[in-house]
């Protein structure tokens, strides 16, 4: 069986591994990820489209002060599909590539439209 | 060798029930999945079986009569994780032919590569625990890191790696991004070539053959009165596969063979499915050089209503027959939908059936030969 | 090839087909439940081997459960699609255990999630549910957002709230 010759062998010695050594390393996610939310708040009308878009009920409109509505995402419900970004009227949310979001803590999921609205870095 | 089956009577059975040794097989158990099985063995020998599914229900069915459709189409590829395209397909399908919708010939073209696409992810995926599952270590690492280069054209077409949300009643999402034509065809070349990698380390492997061969044999009139499908039905040489059967997108377009083999037992079914996978790579190939260019999609609406009445959809999945049946009642949500997923019957019939009579030793390897999904199963 | 099975069926049992259609290889037959039975064993000796899926629909405003029998022939590549309808109290059918070894398991599943009686199937224990005693989850009159919200969300769950 070739993958006992000696040659592949050799090969197999100086080949590069599969893996990355992951919290170190990682892959960059392509152009048009589905990663978290990013809300732009003077486009945004506070319409509940988002909202009813959504199929599982992640997405919350709230009060900010003046009595405008913005959309409120609990990222732990979230199942990033999309349907907000595809259905939004203005152009308001886009999904990012923004994908290292796990937390420790439940309560850090709630993206309020403040957090929603705060550019990756 | 042929073992005997269901070989004790039940009042011998009773007589004889102090010997009986009770051996539990998963939820935990590496090579077991979501599911817990007895076994109530004699010695090495398994005489019964009782087993208890339900770790990964999450009643699908129910949940979609409370969305619209396309949110739904986001829901069903958790019926499935390892083939999600397949079950996407099908709703999708569904939906068109009770809302009257077309989608686009481009639309139908995406939709096939992917699936295709999905069906080599999913066959890489068994290959990977059928080795874990036999103790060849080695085998499990490279074929899942092989399961990467097909991901990795999923996440460039889709945006999600595992989940893809990407079909949708009327076509599919978005267009597929500049340059994936040569990704495509790079991750094909290098998975043509490691199919190669894998007959010398796994397929024609004396282990390998030894632990499969004449093991777990599922004769062809049985198979059929079982209700199996797919791969597990073609390699006991029943030439059956909805995709020639019923061309359902752009498998009109395409030729390729259906892959049978004749024996059926467990080794037929890996060289079944080691078959599908360089089939599936002719197919895609065949795709990306024809595919149309246009619309990849027509507008239909999230509230968009679908007229009273039925719709019936088949397609076929890595693991067989997927289908929907799909009760509309004239609003935007489905009345009903009855999911027909192949796990069920592969699990549920043909895996107690398989398994009395078998050694211990070899459940493992009948119980991954079937390349059952739980997630499938429970839905 | 369809007409012909369609008109062998309607000439066999003229008063229990109540309709039938066919299109591209499709047959479509709404029977009466007293002998679809027969019906269906006539289907299987014309060569619809394959039992696909047993399906229930829960017509709560018509008081009735439908049944669809999705058949298909390994020999000739047809699909056949059998209704029947029952009433909704004291739901009880003939089990077809006996024409297709295959459909044990979903009248299993029916009987669990619809609770029907499925008579002559000798093996009908849940399969999925644990410790079940509300109503067949998937009927339409099992509220499942409010068994939810008193199951996960209720005030001493705080898990999901």
């Amino acid at each position: 069986m070739s993958i006992f010759r000696p040659a592949a062998i050799m090969r197999n010695l100086f080949k590069k591994p599969m893996t990355l050594q992951f919290p170190y390393q990682s892959l960059p996610p392509v152009d048009g990820y589905r990663g978290r939310q990013l809300l732009d708040l003077e486009k945004c009308t506070g319409c509940p489209v988002c909202s009813l878009a959504c199929p599982n009920k992640a997405i919350e409109l709230v009060e900010v002060d003046e009595g405008k509505k913005y959309p409120q995402i609990h990222l732990g419900k979230c199942c990033f599909c999309g349907l907000c970004e595809e259905y939004c009227p203005r152009d308001a949310i886009h999904l990012t590539h923004e994908a290292m979001i796990s937390i420790m803590d439940k309560s850090q999921a709630l993206y309020t439209p403040d957090k929603l609205s705060q550019p990756v870095g | 060798m042929e073992r005997t089956k269901g070989i004790l009577a039940k009042s011998e059975l009773e007589e004889r029930e102090i010997s009986f040794t009770t051996i539990p097989f998963g939820p935990q158990h590496p090579a077991s999945g979501h599911v817990h099985v007895s076994l109530k063995c004699d010695g090495e020998e398994v005489v019964d079986l009782t087993f208890h599914p339900g770790y990964l229900h999450r009643g699908f069915e129910r949940l979609m009569e409370y969305r619209n459709h396309a949110q739904n189409s986001m829901l069903v590829d958790r019926i499935n994780v390892l083939d999600p395209f397949s079950c996407e397909m099908g709703y999708a399908n569904v939906v068109e032919i009770a809302a009257g919708i077309e989608a686009p010939q481009r639309g139908k073209f995406i939709r096939t590569i992917m699936a295709e696409l999905g069906r080599i992810q999913s066959h890489i995926t068994w290959l990977g625990i059928m080795c874990m599952a036999l103790g060849l270590d080695s085998g499990t690492r490279i074929a899942w890191g092989d399961r990467e280069k097909i991901i990795r054209l999923n996440e460039l077409a889709t945006g999600g790696r595992i989940y893809p949300c990407y079909f949708i009643p009327g076509g599919v999402r978005r267009d597929l991004p500049q340059g994936f034509k040569e990704e495509a065809l790079k991750a094909l070349d290098y998975t043509e070539n490691q199919v190669k990698l894998y007959d010398n380390l796994v397929f024609y492997n004396t282990t390998f053959v030894m632990r499969l061969e004449n093991v777990g044999i599922l004769r062809p009139d049985d198979a059929i009165a079982m209700g199996i499908t797919g791969p597990n039905l073609r390699a006991s040489g029943v030439v059956a596969d909805v995709r020639k059967d019923e061309p359902y997108d752009a498998y009109p377009y395409v030729n390729f063979k259906v892959v049978s083999l004749e024996k059926g037992d467990a080794y037929s079914r890996a060289l079944c499915r080691r078959g599908e996978i360089i089939e599936s790579i002719s197919i895609i190939r065949q795709l990306l050089e024809r595919i149309p260019e246009g619309d990849f999609r027509v507008k239909w609406g999230l509230t968009k209503k679908v007229a009273k009445g039925e719709a019936y959809f088949c397609c076929e999945a890595a693991r067989g027959e997927f289908c929907y049946h799909m009760v509309s009642d004239g609003s935007e949500r489905p009345y009903r939908v009855k999911v027909r997923a192949p796990s069920f019957s592969q699990n549920l019939a043909a895996f107690p059936y398989l398994a009395k009579g078998a050694y211990i030793a070899d459940i493992p390897a009948i119980y991954w030969s079937l390349d059952s999904c739980p997630a499938d199963m429970d839905r | 090839m369809d007409n012909e099975i369609i008109s062998a069926i309607e000439s066999k049992f003229p008063k229990e087909v109540l309709s039938s259609a066919s299109e591209d290889k499709k047959i479509l037959l709404t029977v009466k439940e007293i002998k679809f039975h027969q019906i269906l064993s006539n289907l299987k000796d014309m060569g619809f081997d394959h039992l696909s899926d047993v399906a229930l629909v829960d017509y709560i405003n018509e008081g009735e459960f439908e049944l669809i029998y999705h058949l298909w022939s390994h020999s000739k590549k047809i699909r056949a699609i059998v209704k029947t309808r029952i009433p909704r109290e004291s739901p009880r059918i003939k089990s077809i255990i006996d024409l297709w070894i295959g459909a044990q398991i979903h009248e299993r599943e029916g009987h669990e999630m619809f609770g029907v009686e499925f008579e002559g199937n000798p093996n009908l224990t849940p399969l999925f549910l644990e410790d079940w005693e509300e109503l067949p989850p998937f009927r339409k009159d099992f509220d499942i957002r409010e068994y939810v919200k008193r199951e996960y969300y209720g005030e001493d769950k705080g898990y999901f709230g």
